[in-house]
């Protein structure tokens, strides 16, 4: 009841299930000033200029109106939902810029084929583990996070752009995953221990 | 159900999108029937958009939302709908022209048939490699690092037996025999760490397993 009782009153979603359910323009403008800046900067840190990052947002926008009713608050909450689409179209934007990748995003993540959505995942379970387990680490820990999603760095890559040893980064990561295995028993359990074996 | 997964590495850098290439066809295409590997990439998915939202803010030029709302009526660009064929899982339909059966198989050995994918890059090397039943390859070791995809069939070799939507990765520390089971043959897809310098060797050419 209560985890029902979040997902509808979570502040992003409500914005995009308002443009999904009525076409709401107040709503769509709001949730662009709440987000936009963010991608914007996701976007240079993958590597892209102002300018790029601003086309950008615009494809991530547009497909936001377009595809809002696909929205489902039960299978991700509206911030994951935002962050794959900036994912999936700076995939494509790359591909027509660079002209020469293969890959489009559809093949990487293909819309369902039925049209029926995942029926209701922990959504919110899983935003919580993400975020307990990015809140537990350190802001060095998570810098090195940070690094793997936003500029594709390698462990070694990361250890030379930081000037610290590769064995450092890695225990660095350890740690904090033993952190949290205190503070999380039951549900994160698993994604410790591959944490702690991936770095 | 798959027992053998794409490690947790691939998996985090397939959801931070940045495996738009073979590799990252392959973790989708086993990712599709995998329960375990979708829901790890669900939290993977969740990392990234807790990252958004804890990131810094760059200002946004004014005129942007306008250029957006100016757009929101235009017809949406046509999709052209991807194909589907048995035995192919939906990441890789859109790079075959048909089902598994009709595929047109190249190769000279008996035992093993290959067909070159074309989403080979100056990283990566993309095919498909069909094992008669039965047949056992040459032992070979490997430079690089190989991910295999088994698509049908079931193979086995020195570290385990493989069945449909296994994904098996090795590197160069191993040396290894693949052996298709008795009753069919196999069929996997198969991705080599290809550095420019070592494509289209002569002995490649004379038996596309051994590198
Ligand atoms: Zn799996």
């Amino acid at each position: 009841m209560s985890e029902q009782s979040s997902v509808k009153l979570n502040p992003l979603n409500q914005l995009v299930i308002k443009i999904a359910e009525s076409q709401d323009r107040v709503a769509f403008k709001e949730l662009f000033e709440s987000v936009s800046p963010k991608l914007k900067s996701y976007a240079m840190q993958c590597g892209s200029s102002a300018h790029e990052a601003e086309e950008l947002i615009q494809e991530c926008f547009i497909t936001v109106w377009r595809k809002a009713h696909t929205f489902n608050p039960n299978a991700a909450s509206a911030i994951t939902w935002l962050y794959t689409i900036v994912r999936n179209k700076r995939i494509d934007l790359l591909r027509k810029t660079k002209n020469k990748e293969f890959v489009i995003s559809d093949d990487l993540w293909p819309e369902p084929e039925t049209g029926c959505l995942e029926n209701d995942v922990e959504s919110d379970l899983n935003q919580n583990i993400a975020r307990t387990l990015l809140h537990g680490l350190s802001q060095e820990q998570r810098q090195i996070v940070y690094k793997v999603y936003f500029e594709g760095k390698s462990h070694s890559e990361i250890a030379s752009d930081l000037g610290e040893p590769l064995g450092t980064i890695k225990s660095r990561l350890r740690l904090a995953m033993k952190k949290l295995d205190s503070l999380a028993k039951e549900n994160i359990t698993w994604l410790i221990i591959i944490l702690v074996t991936t770095y | 159900m798959a027992n053998y997964h794409p490690s947790n590495d691939l998996l985090i850098e397939f959801s931070a999108g940045k495996l738009p290439n073979a590799l990252g066809i392959m973790v989708a295409s086993h990712i599709e029937n995998c329960a375990e590997c979708q829901k790890k990439t669900n939290i993977f998915a969740s990392i990234g958009g807790e990252l958004i939202n804890d990131i810094h803010q760059t200002d946004v030029n004014e005129a942007l939302f306008g250029n957006i709302l100016s757009q929101l009526d235009k017809d949406p660009e046509i999709i052209i709908p991807r194909p589907s064929y048995k035995g192919i899982p939906r990441p890789l339909s859109r790079f075959m022209s048909g089902p598994l059966e009709n595929i047109k198989w190249r190769g000279y050995a008996r035992s093993l048939k290959e067909y070159n994918l074309p989403i080979s890059d100056n990283q990566y090397n993309a095919k498909l490699y069909k094992i008669s039943a039965g047949k056992k390859l040459p032992e070979h070791t490997h430079k690089g690092n190989e991910y295999t995809l088994v698509l049908s069939g079931k193979f086995s070799d020195n570290a385990g037996c493989y069945d449909i939507g296994d994904f098996i990765a090795t590197d160069n520390a191993i040396t290894h025999q693949p052996k298709a089971w008795t009753n069919s043959d196999c069929i996997c897809f198969a991705i080599v760490d290809a550095p420019l310098t070592m494509t289209g060797t002569f002995g490649k050419l004379l038996n596309p397993f051994i590198r």
